[in-house]
């Protein structure tokens, strides 16, 4: 080894305790300007480079570099996105964050021809805003990778089989690299536009939603949930609970979705009618039977539940129906008896009687 | 009323016998303490031999549930009679447990 490099080598040892205080540093300030904004990335990662990776790339490239300042990756950092969309996001971040050295940076994803494809990262290097951390700190660059997942697996992979190889990869297999970032990038695309595609569905439906449009509202996982903020069972529950003065304790209502479709509802439209229609009745019915009892605890899912059985016997399904509804919420068990409990208590009602 | 908890199969399973009312409640809560230490291993609440259950004994179900699922562990109850199975249909329980 030359006197250069190893004196370079010697530079960096007496450097890495403040590239290990940097990392976690620059990692937290990070950290902390993702979630003030709400970003969720796929994976954040940090490494300090390793002495004899270095000393490979003093070994390939040396000449290159005059100084230790001239390697701006002796700390390098990575943030790989779900959605292309976010990758520039991330990188508005890293910019208010830290100081980029523009000149030095590089948006690889332009770089392309329009005719070519493969590695696409955008790379910042970047320091500590002068003054806030310790001047030793502040005055090392370090490298900040931002890509999106499907951009990272390609370049793991094409890391993995090519490069720093000794051996000249073959065009024909360079091609097929090549053909794989162009069909990641067409995915990549899709997937983003997906997400703003379901974004857009979501807030229109919300909007419906407020707006009391309920006939336009398809019956979905999404438009159920923002339906049960509204908490169109709370009046009913109430009714039944104050029978036995009972609490009422949370209950998920997504299993409903099932039997809500059983039922023949489509629309929230369509369960606000069934709200309207049957909630006197599936009153009557929780407390034909609450009242002869002390319960005093009951799930947040009585309404509805009632609700269920009451739609299903006016409209003529009979124990059939019923012992289908306890199917959907508990498939794993024999529902008939408790179905023909519920089909003999409720013979009784002023509703099967019409 | 009378609860043992034994090892079964990798599932922890608590065996009911007697009456969960109010006054068997509290030495219940005790005797299915060691469900608390499942660590990730499944409950099963065995009510084969369990006659009548109470809001008590739903409390202490729900106890042993929301103990359970912060640990991942997954509750089934098993064998219950009709009774008691009418009891969790009147309370709107139905879908808050798995039955076997």
């Amino acid at each position: 080894m030359d006197a250069h490099r190893e004196s370079l080598l010697a530079e960096f040892r007496q450097r890495q305790p403040h590239l290990v205080q940097l990392a976690d540093e620059a990692r937290a300030r990070l950290d902390d300007a993702l979630k003030q904004q709400g970003l969720q990335v796929a994976a954040l990662e940090h490494r300090v480079k390793k002495e004899d990776s270095l000393a490979g790339k003093l070994e390939r490239k040396g000449s290159k570099y005059h100084t230790l300042d001239d390697i701006t990756d002796l700390l390098g950092m990575r943030i790989i996105t779900t959605y292309t969309d976010d990758v520039d996001k991330v990188a508005a971040i890293v910019a208010q964050v830290f100081e980029v050295d523009w000149k030095e940076s590089v948006d690889k994803r332009k770089l392309h021809e329009l005719d070519s494809f493969g590695y696409n990262s955008l790379h910042y290097i970047c320091r500590l805003p002068q003054g806030s951390a310790a001047p030793e700190l502040c005055s090392l660059r370090f490298e900040i990778q931002m890509r999106t997942l499907l951009q990272h697996v390609w370049s793991v992979i094409n890391h993995d089989t090519g490069y720093k190889s000794d051996v000249q990869i073959p065009r024909e297999y360079l091609r097929q690299f090549n053909r794989i970032a162009g069909m990641l990038e067409l995915i990549d695309d899709e997937f983003s536009r997906l997400r703003t595609s379901l974004s857009d569905y979501r807030r229109r439906m919300l909007s419906l939603v407020a707006s009391g449009r309920l006939d336009e509202v398809e019956l979905s996982v999404d438009t159920w949930h923002s339906y049960l903020e509204t908490k169109p069972f709370e009046r009913l529950n109430r009714r039944i609970a104050a029978v036995n003065q009972a609490e009422i304790i949370p209950a998920s209502m997504e299993p409903y979705m099932p039997v809500l479709r059983h039922l023949g509802l489509l629309t929230l439209g369509d369960v606000q009618r069934f709200i309207e229609a049957d909630a006197d009745d599936a009153y009557l019915m929780a407390v034909s039977e609450l009242a002869v009892t002390d319960l005093d605890i009951l799930a947040e899912s009585v309404g509805l539940q009632n609700l269920c059985f009451v739609h299903a016997l006016k409209n003529g399904g009979g124990r059939a129906s019923v012992t289908r509804i306890l199917d959907l919420l508990n498939p794993n068990t024999d529902n008939t008896p408790l179905a023909e409990a519920i089909v003999r208590r409720a013979a009784a009602l002023p509703f099967m009687q019409l | 009323m009378n609860t043992t908890i034994k090892e079964m199969n990798g599932e922890l399973v608590a065996h009911m016998e007697g009456r969960l009312d109010t006054a068997a409640a509290a030495q219940t809560e005790k005797d299915l303490q060691p469900l608390n230490d499942c660590e990730g291993k499944n409950i099963v609440l065995d009510c084969n031999a369990l006659e009548y259950i109470s809001s008590s004994g739903l409390r202490l179900f729900l106890g042993v549930l929301k103990a359970a699922k912060a640990k991942g562990s997954r509750v089934f109850i098993t064998g219950m009679n009709n009774d008691i199975r009418n009891v969790f249909a009147m309370t709107g329980f139905t879908n808050l447990f798995e039955f076997r």
